[in-house]
């Protein structure tokens, strides 16, 4: 028994790589499921309702945009619909780089109505008469009205519809900030909310100032 | 001379029984100096093996978990021994008719300006269509001739309610179509499983040559219902 010690270190390295090892091995195996997120998940259904949302802003703000000669209104168009064209854009390529399919397995704002997962009782924003329950949506009649619309009615329609679009597009984020740790699709609605929120408040005092 | 027998325990040791002794001794300490270094070494090498495996493993792992998941999810099985594959089809603009090879069209080139998405009661231009189907939208076609009331609603009820066409298309029968950029899907009942399948598989997919450019802002054909 002149050096037990040595045996006893050479285990405990042993005994530690292999701890190490395993934990490493069982992280990496683990860690990818838990960050990529399902095709139900209300991180998947959020993405892909809000690119059809943003499809419409865009729409909206490119026929304001032919519509009017107020160059304060079509250069908030030109904002919008250049921004929220990219945000679908990075909508989009978050659901392939998951390997998920664009179509819904269900209808929309089905992930809106899963139980918050941050304890809060927030969420539910689901609009029955709004297209596809999404809240803000104009529907097919007001996007008619605002193509057959010009000049300042047609501006002040564009406004008063993109505040409710934009609301909506708040409380979608709201909806899925409480449904989602995933770190890419809470960003990308944090974002969304600070532009949006701004642009309801500089919406409605040019609608005032237009009135 | 003879080798004396078993010598008296009083008789004390001569120097050369106890170098012999002391050597004894020794050796026997060496030895097992020597075997706690072999175990030792032992303990190293099984050490050095273990470490070994575990860093290929690691290695491994993350190669496997880092390796790209394949471009789109593969097709299943009915749908897969169904679907119509039209590959390098052409994307040129032109303001002429276009002669397709497809009935319906499943693209090649088109007019400039696309047929926004909706629903239509009416036969729609080919070229628009197309347009449409360069940008992700898929296109769902039925004979006004041979398909019931019921039908139509069953149609409009599955078609997304964006980046999707319903228009009639006379003269294909009892064959109703689904049509993406390059895939096409012949169906007789509204409640073919397959339609779903390929609306996951195909609508805005990354497989259509402009996926998320527009499917609005283009024209309206006659006769939109939505």
């Amino acid at each position: 028994m002149t050096r037990p010690p040595g045996r006893i270190i050479a285990a405990l390295v042993v005994l530690g790589l292999l701890l190490a090892g395993g934990g490493f091995l069982a992280g990496r195996a683990v860690a990818p499921a838990a960050i990529t997120p399902t095709t139900d998940s209300a991180a998947a259904g959020f993405l892909r309702d809000m690119q059809v949302h943003h499809a419409q802003a865009v729409e909206m703000s490119l026929l304001v945009r032919d519509r009017t000669d107020d160059e304060a209104v079509r250069q908030l168009a030109y904002d919008i619909a250049v921004s929220q064209a990219t945000q679908s854009g990075q909508m989009y390529g978050l659901l392939e780089a998951w390997n998920l399919p664009q179509a819904s397995p269900a209808p929309a704002m089905t992930w809106a109505l899963l139980p918050a997962t941050d304890g809060s009782e927030s969420g539910h924003h689901v609009d029955p008469t709004a297209p596809s329950g999404m809240p803000g949506m104009a529907t097919a009649d007001q996007i008619a009205e605002l193509t057959a619309a010009s000049g300042d009615d047609a501006v002040r329609l564009f406004l008063t519809l993109m505040i409710a679009h934009h609301q909506g597009g708040v409380d979608m984020a709201d909806d899925v900030l409480a449904r989602t740790d995933n770190s890419q699709v809470v960003s990308l609605a944090t974002g969304i909310q600070r532009a949006q929120k701004a642009e309801i408040v500089a919406m409605q005092q040019m609608l005032a100032e237009r009135s | 001379m003879a080798t004396p027998p078993n010598r008296p325990a009083a008789k004390p040791p001569t120097v050369k029984e106890q170098r012999a002794d002391k050597r004894a001794l020794q050796m026997a300490a060496f030895k097992k100096q020597e075997q706690t270094r072999k175990r030792t070494r032992r303990f190293g090498i099984i050490g050095a093996i273990v470490a070994l495996a575990v860093v290929i493993g690691v290695v491994t792992t993350v190669i496997i978990v880092n390796a790209n998941p394949p471009q789109s999810p593969p097709l299943s099985g009915e749908l897969k021994d169904r679907v119509q594959l039209y590959p390098g089809l052409e994307r040129t603009h032109v303001t002429t008719s276009v002669t397709y090879s497809q009935t319906p069209p499943a693209g090649g080139p088109h007019n400039p300006v696309w047929l926004n998405c909706g629903i239509y009661d009416v036969k729609q231009q080919n070229e628009n269509a197309v347009h449409a189907l360069e940008h992700g939208s898929v296109w769902i076609t039925y004979d006004p001739a041979t398909t019931t009331a019921a039908e139509i609603t069953a149609l409009e009820a599955l078609t997304p309610t964006s980046y999707a066409i319903l228009s009639p298309y006379p003269g294909i029968g009892d064959q109703m179509a689904i049509s993406a950029w390059g895939a096409q899907l012949r169906f007789t009942e509204v409640d073919d499983p397959a339609i779903q399948e390929f609306i996951e598989q195909y609508w805005r997919s990354a497989d259509s040559p402009e996926p998320n450019a527009p499917c609005t802002g283009g024209i309206d054909g006659p006769g939109r219902q939505r």
